[in-house]
């Protein structure tokens, strides 16, 4: 996958926010584990969700968590059907591969590395349905996160109502040998166009998503990260997960730094590792994603500082030596819209 | 107007009365991509070549802009001041980015022709 094609990030930007956008993001990760008690079982020491419970056709955001709860990585996982036999689909970032399969495989050791034969694309933006429905069946009543198994060129597909933009799109995970055919297909439609990582990570940035490595790392907790909201509580209290007890006491008690969203005063950019200061020269925090964001004309930043720091006061960000003011704002930075119950909801 | 000539760093230069012109190279611009903000140099500011004098900003990277040749900063594009993506539709004409007046010419005589540009950029 290439930074941008021949348009640029700012253009692929905005097609995907108006029309669609098209992500060849076969270099992530995606697994099939049999969905058997035992395997499960092995699982959920790392993974804080009721696995057993998991609805089918439904996919849930979770984690890979090590001992002290921190993210070994991010990850979407699926409870689906694949002729007539139960398994989890788990998709997860392409960085992690290495640490992420050897936690499957110990747990399951038949696990199926299925990018090794099937391609992943995200059809992204408020045209992907209409791109997408001549193509494929997409039932009416498919939500955000809902996902099925479908049909294209005789083989099965995977198709998700999801992505990483904030807009409503879908991601299918295809043979191989249909791979190439259903892109050029998709394509024809004038309304949509190749897109790379640039626009991948403007569009992810502006929805206010994490991105492993930056805001996610083995020393961060999702509650750190701001993301309690995908843990399920009830499995805080089960000894059989990895941090547990470090995740009911973030819970409890206040954290040490909090995720803020920033926004530029002035023309320059915020980036990854800039520092952040009160207006007394004290270090406050740092960056740990920042961009251009072509919906604000401004740039954007994602960053964790202390949390007694009060935000009301003037926060700076070192750049070039310099000291410019930058302003809180809460995340995400754009309206997410995503399908639910027939309707597009934030 | 002298012929224009090129720098390792990606940037041209020409010359017309001991005022060189400078921006950076249309293919500096291709491989910036979408140029959103440049901290142009101060005028009146005396500088040796090689300094790093100001930054381009485009959606990947920030990008260092070198002095080619000594002198003194004597005018800056403001109009790229609201509109830096004027560099990336005419880097090498509109997208000029500073003027200075030059102390060596003798500097100016051994950047790269266009041909030996394009040489290096092959290579």
């Amino acid at each position: 996958m290439p930074i941008n094609y021949k348009t640029g990030i700012i253009n692929e930007h905005k097609n995907v926010r108006n029309h669609s956008g098209i992500f060849d993001v076969s270099h992530m990760g995606q697994i099939l584990i049999e969905n058997n008690e035992s395997y499960l079982h092995k699982l959920e020491k790392y993974i804080p969700l009721q696995l057993k419970k998991l609805t089918k056709n439904r996919s849930h955001y979770s984690f890979l968590l090590n001992k002290d709860g921190g993210v070994i990585d991010d990850l979407i996982i699926s409870n689906i059907d694949i002729k007539d036999k139960s398994y989890l689909y788990i998709v997860y970032n392409a960085s992690r591969k290495k640490e992420d399969e050897e936690i499957f495989i110990s747990c399951a050791p038949n696990a199926e590395k299925i990018y090794e034969k099937n391609c992943l694309f995200a059809i992204q933006g408020p045209d992907s349905i209409n791109v997408l429905k001549n193509i494929i069946d997409i039932p009416n009543n498919m939500n955000f996160f809902d996902i099925l198994i479908s049909k294209y060129d005789n083989n099965e597909i995977i198709v998700s109502r999801s992505g990483y933009t904030g807009e409503d799109g879908f991601e299918l995970s295809i043979p191989n040998e249909s791979a190439e055919n259903l892109i050029n297909l998709l394509l024809k439609n004038e309304n949509t166009m190749l897109c790379g990582l640039g626009s991948r990570d403007s569009l992810r940035l502006e929805a206010g998503l994490s991105l492993y490595g930056h805001e996610l790392s083995e020393k961060i907790t999702p509650i750190e990260a701001g993301l309690s909201w995908a843990l399920d509580k009830e499995r805080l209290e089960d000894e059989n997960l990895n941090g547990n007890k470090v995740l009911s006491d973030q819970l409890k008690n206040k954290l040490s730094n909090k995720k803020i969203g920033l926004i530029s005063t002035s023309k320059s950019m915020l980036r990854d590792g800039m520092t952040l200061f009160d207006n007394n020269n004290n270090e406050i925090g740092k960056i740990t994603s920042g961009c251009f964001s072509p919906n604000l004309n401004k740039s954007i930043a994602i960053g964790y500082i202390i949390s007694e720091f009060n935000t009301d006061n003037p926060i700076f960000c070192e750049i070039r030596k310099k000291f410019e003011l930058v302003k809180i704002n809460n995340l995400p930075f754009v309206k997410k819209n995503y399908k639910k119950n027939g309707s597009i909801y934030e | 107007m002298s012929e224009k000539k090129y720098t390792k760093d990606h940037e041209w230069v020409s010359i017309e009365n001991e005022i060189a012109t400078i921006g950076i190279s249309n293919h500096a611009q291709e491989s910036l991509g979408d140029i959103v903000f440049i901290e142009l140099p101060s005028v009146g500011n005396s500088v040796k070549a090689k300094d790093e004098i100001c930054v381009v900003e485009s959606v990947k990277a920030a990008s260092d802009i070198y002095a080619p040749i000594d002198g003194e900063i004597i005018e800056v594009n403001n109009n790229l001041e609201n509109d830096a993506a004027i560099i990336n539709k005419d880097a090498e004409n509109e997208g000029w980015i500073f003027k200075m007046k030059i102390s060596d010419s003798s500097q100016y005589s051994e950047l790269m022709s266009e041909d030996e540009y394009k040489q290096f950029l092959e290579q």
